[in-house]
Order: structure tokens, then sequence, then C-alpha cells
């Protein structure tokens, strides 16, 4: 085995930062090393909470109302030098350095601006699609770690009313389990774990040989049902949701199957039962 | 205003305060406004204008006194490998210390872990996983070299994994 991986190279590894070459050699090391691999999961884990925990702060609504009065100022600043429009103290000396660039430099501004409000939007945009792909990142690694790991599921059982219960007083939300399943699945048992720092309950079945994942947790925005989001390393990831809860269901097995139990579960929440072929 | 969002939250993690985060922001714009036609179009505006964000912060008030009670540069080892502690050896399992202290780390502990970051490694932080700005693009906003940017970030997360193991001492073997 070769040296373990830096404590940069396990940065840069989390953050994108690695070349090709780097790239390929961390991976091979990786696929040799458990403790650096644990490494570089927990800095991914840090790095996406923190950027969650990061973004806390909101601009107040007047503050956008006085930079817009500030650049409707600027504007006219140029053709009436004289005018004083600034009303916070510290800045009025600024305003006082006014020069025949201004107005070339406000117009320019307004075009960039509507540029960069159109880019803000596709920024958004990109900020949802990170997020939902940092979603698709944690739960892959979630599963992964199941199917790697030796130990048991935390509730071992295929009944769902030993399942169930055993949620209770962990997690603060309740689900049903389907009474019926798709031919060939099984409930194999549970593991209470986190998604985003917030308790979920992963749900464990088995189609045929296959393992599945299936994570429960309280809803925080709206979601598509059955909407098939992503494929990863031949891994399949989906998701749905109800009025109350999120699930995201990730798994090796023929996406059509994953949806036939995806859609048992997501009936189960509102009580009725699927129809089995 | 573009990027008035990630201003106002960057300023106001630096500043620590609602008012002077609004003023830095206000005064950055208004720099910016007068430094627009200086601005090259096919250069990164979010490192320009973050660029202006941080040299506001860096000569105000609160980021003089910051820098008064810091002398961060003397302690940094450039290649960031030795700076933070190496973590210990861990299988990996569900059980690993460094997972159960991240899931239970909740968010009002990681920002209060944030809190606790000088000035220069929270800006890094913020720079790199709030803004997911590349490396190269913080080395602009900072104008610092980006083999410092790579010492800072792993600095910065050493220090918050230091931060948050003292806030949850009985997080390891939480999860049997």
């Amino acid at each position: 085995m070769t040296d373990h991986l830096s404590q940069t190279i396990l940065n840069a590894l989390a953050d994108g930062e690695l070349t090709a070459d780097q790239l390929a050699s961390a991976n091979q090391h990786l696929a040799a090393c458990q403790s650096c691999t644990s490494k570089a999961l927990y800095q991914s884990l840090l790095k996406s909470a923190t950027a969650k925990a990061g973004l806390r702060y909101m601009p107040p609504p007047l503050l956008r109302e006085r930079l817009a009065h500030l650049a409707s100022q600027a504007n006219s600043s140029s053709q009436a030098p004289g005018s004083r429009a600034v009303h916070v103290s510290p800045l009025r000396s600024i305003w006082r350095i006014g020069s025949l660039g201004w107005a070339a430099a406000a117009v320019l501004l307004v075009a960039s601006v509507s540029m960069m409000l159109f880019q803000r939007d596709s920024q958004r945009a990109e900020v949802a699609s990170a997020e939902q792909a940092a979603l698709v990142t944690e739960v892959f690694d979630q599963h992964v770690a199941t199917l790697a790991g030796n130990a048991p599921p935390q509730v071992v059982s295929t009944d769902r009313h030993t399942v169930k219960p055993w949620f209770q007083g962990k997690i603060p939300f309740s689900f049903n389990l389907p009474q019926s399943l798709p031919s060939d699945t099984t409930l194999d048992g549970a593991n209470l774990t986190y998604l985003h720092n917030q308790p979920v309950a992963q749900l464990l079945y088995s189609i045929g040989k296959h393992r599945v994942s299936v994570f429960l947790r309280q809803k925080s925005g709206a979601a598509e049902a059955n909407k098939l989001v992503a494929e990863r390393s031949g891994f399949h990831v989906m998701d749905f949701g109800t009025n109350d809860l999120e699930a995201v269901a990730v798994s090796d097995v023929d996406p059509a199957r994953l949806a036939e139990l995806v859609r048992a579960i997501r009936l189960a929440q509102t009580g009725d039962q699927p129809r089995l072929k | 205003m573009p990027l008035l969002p990630s201003l106002y939250n960057v300023a106001f993690w630096l500043s620590r305060n609602a008012t002077d985060a609004e003023d830095l922001v206000q005064e950055t714009f208004l720099k910016a406004l007068r430094g627009f036609a200086s601005f090259e179009p096919d250069s990164n505006f979010k490192a320009w204008i973050f660029r202006i964000l941080r040299n506001t912060y860096l000569t105000s008030r609160t980021g003089l006194a910051a820098a008064r009670t810091i002398a961060l540069e003397d302690e940094l080892n450039e290649s960031g490998d030795s700076a933070p502690a190496q973590y210990p050896e861990a299988a990996i399992d569900r059980q690993t210390p460094e997972m159960n202290l991240l899931q239970m780390a909740d968010r009002a502990a990681l920002q209060a872990a944030m809190e606790a970051l000088p000035p220069p490694l929270l800006e890094v932080i913020l720079l790199c996983d709030v803004e997911e700005m590349k490396y190269r693009e913080i080395a602009t906003t900072l104008e610092i070299p980006v083999g410092t940017v790579m010492s800072r970030i792993a600095r910065a997360r050493g220090t918050l994994r230091t931060i948050l193991e003292a806030q949850q001492p009985s997080s390891r073997g939480f999860r049997k």
C-alpha cells in the first residue's frame, strides 16, 4: 500500500480540486485503504454540513431598497453633480467623488445587473441541482456503507409491526410500512441514520438478491412523485414525497422494480394499498 | 444587486453584526459602482466583487480589530499537511467517531464552531464551502497564493473538527 493520503489531498478531493491523475491515484489508494476512505468521507460530510450551516444570514429587504436607491442616485448625480442623496454618513464623502465616468459606469452596471440577475437565476437552479446532487451523494454513500458493513441492521425483522414501533422516540415523525409488498420483495430491517444532520429512517429491503435502502425523513420542500433523479455507478436513486414525508430509495435493482416498491411505500403513507401484479 | 445574498451572508459572518454587515455591503456596492469601469468583462465578477468586500472589511473597524489580534500567517504551514492533527486510525464502518461526530453535530453546533474560527480561516471556509468557489478563485479574491488557500482550508477544517469534538465529548461510540 502506498503512503496515506495527505490532509491537503483529502481536502482537495472533497473540494473537487484534484487533477485527473491525482484523482485516479487517490481513488486507487482509497480502494485499498479503509482509514483514508473514512477520512475522505468525513471531509465530504464536513464540507456539506459547513455549506449548509454557513448559509445563515439573509439581507433585510430595506438594504436591497437602499442599494437600488443608491444606484438611481448615482445615475442622477452624474447629471446633477451637486446633488447629495446618501443617507449613511460614513459614505457621504464617497459620493462627492463625482466624475464623468459615473454615467458610463452606471449604465454598464445596470446592464451588468440585468445580466447577473439572469445568471443568478441560473445559479439558483445550479444550487438546487447541487443540493440534489449532495443528497444523492449522501444516500449513495450511506447505502454503499450499509452494503459494505458487516453489522446487521439496528432492527432486524421482516415484520412491519416490529420495524415501525422500533423508531418510536428515535425520530420526530412517524410513517407507515406497506402491508403487501411487490413480488420477491422482503423487508430486512431498518437503521436510524442521518441525512443533512436530520434523523431519518433507513428501511432495508431486498428485491430478489438486490438490496434496497429507503430513507424517510420529514418533508422540507416539494418533491416530485416517482421521479428517477439519478443513476450512479449502476445504482438508481429515486425520490418521492407525501404530504409530510420525503423519501429517497437507492438500489442497483431494475428501476421498474424499484419503482414498484417506492409506489407501495408511498401509498402506505396515505393508507392505500397498491394493486400488485 | 447581483450576489447580494451571498455578499451579505459573508459580510455578516465576518463583521458579526447586522449593522456593520449592511454598511459593509453598501460600501462594497458603492466601490463596485465606482470601479465598475475597471472591471474586465472576461474576468471573474464574483471574485472581483468579493475582493472588494474583503478589502473593505479589512479596512473597517471590525476588520482592523481582528487584524490586530491575529498573526495567523506565522502559524501556518503552507503545505497544510501538518497543520491539523492527523485523524486517528479508524476502520471504515458506520460507527467511526468522525461519522458520529458529524451526524450528531447539528447546524447550531457547527455555526458556533464556525464563529470560533479566526477570520482568515472563516473566510476561506465561507468562500470554499458556502460560495463554492474554486481554489484559484479564492486565491484571486483573497489575493493570496493557492497554496495558502489550501493550507488555510486544511487548518480551518481541522479546527472545526477539534471544536466539534470539544463540544460533544460523548459522541464517540454513541451509536451501537
